[in-house]
């Protein structure tokens, strides 16, 4: 059928259930940060080739929020954790 | 109390053409309850179950997972907007209500070929042993997002927005077509 994800609360699913949103980006600058470190933040994104995090939302199932650790080059998704996590992890 | 009562009108006709008997078969289910429970971060199914036995025994506790902390309570009888006030008022803080009855129709697809027309439009695997009677999943049919539970061996319950059930019975009809 297509590529599938195995969302952390409903298991295997199809990739047409989610919606992709994109990089997790780095932390967000301070407040008083200069424009250009504002710009690079809101819009230059990285591209990389190999493992990448992203954003996905399980749009038609459970509607959270989930974060993708995904390979561009293989799209082998290695983990794949609820986006609350990442307040625990204290990464962003 | 409302000021403006929505009326729990049945999205079907009560004249809607049920085979019986046949490989597949498809019908709504009139009247009864659709409410949304939404948990905090730290509630349970089983804890859930067990306040609504005991605020509302009459209602059976249907309690199927829509997402973390999320579930569709559902029932047949009739719950009108005081009972419900009552009932948000009986569970602790860590519940809430939010009623859908007037938003999600509830049909009911079953006979020997229902799984195979289903796996016609969802990836969720609906063998027995990976979905077990009174198990749900939270997916798409086709492009139509439902839940679909399992009632028994051969017959599955779907829930669907009230303003896709039009489409989804039809598509479910074209998916059944060779079955009939
Ligand atoms: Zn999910």
């Amino acid at each position: 059928m297509s590529s599938l994800v195995k969302c952390p609360h409903c298991g295997l699913r199809p990739r047409e259930e989610f919606t992709i949103r994109g990089e997790v980006a780095t932390p967000r600058p301070s407040a008083g940060a200069d424009e250009a470190t504002w710009f690079d933040h809101v819009y230059l994104r990285d591209n990389p080739r190999g493992e990448h995090r992203e954003y996905w939302h399980h749009s038609s199932g459970c509607r959270r929020w989930l974060v993708l650790t995904r390979n561009t080059l293989t799209h082998e998704t290695s983990d794949v954790v609820d986006a609350s996590t990442l307040k625990t992890e204290g990464a962003q | 109390m409302r000021d403006y009562p929505l009326e729990n009108r049945s999205a079907f006709s009560p004249d809607v053409a049920v085979g019986t008997g046949a490989a597949i078969n498809l019908a709504p289910v009139p009247g009864g309850f659709v409410i949304h429970v939404l948990g905090d971060a730290k509630s349970d199914e089983a804890a859930l179950k067990q306040v609504l036995a005991k605020i509302a025994p009459e209602l059976g506790a249907d309690v199927r997972k829509s997402a973390p902390n999320q579930w569709f309570w559902v029932g047949d009888a009739a719950v009108y907007s005081d009972r419900l006030t009552e009932l948000q008022a009986g569970l602790v803080n860590q519940f809430a209500l939010a009623d859908q009855t007037h938003g999600r129709v509830r049909m009911r697809l079953s006979g020997a070929s229902s799984r195979t027309v289903l796996a016609k439009g969802t990836m969720v695997d609906l063998s027995a042993d990976l979905f077990a009677i009174g198990q749900s999943a939270m997916t798409q049919i086709g492009h139509i997002g439902a839940m679909i539970t399992r009632i028994e061996d051969d017959s599955f319950e779907l829930i669907v927005l009230r303003s896709f059930a039009a489409s989804l019975w039809d598509e479910l009809h074209h998916m059944a077509a060779e079955f009939r």
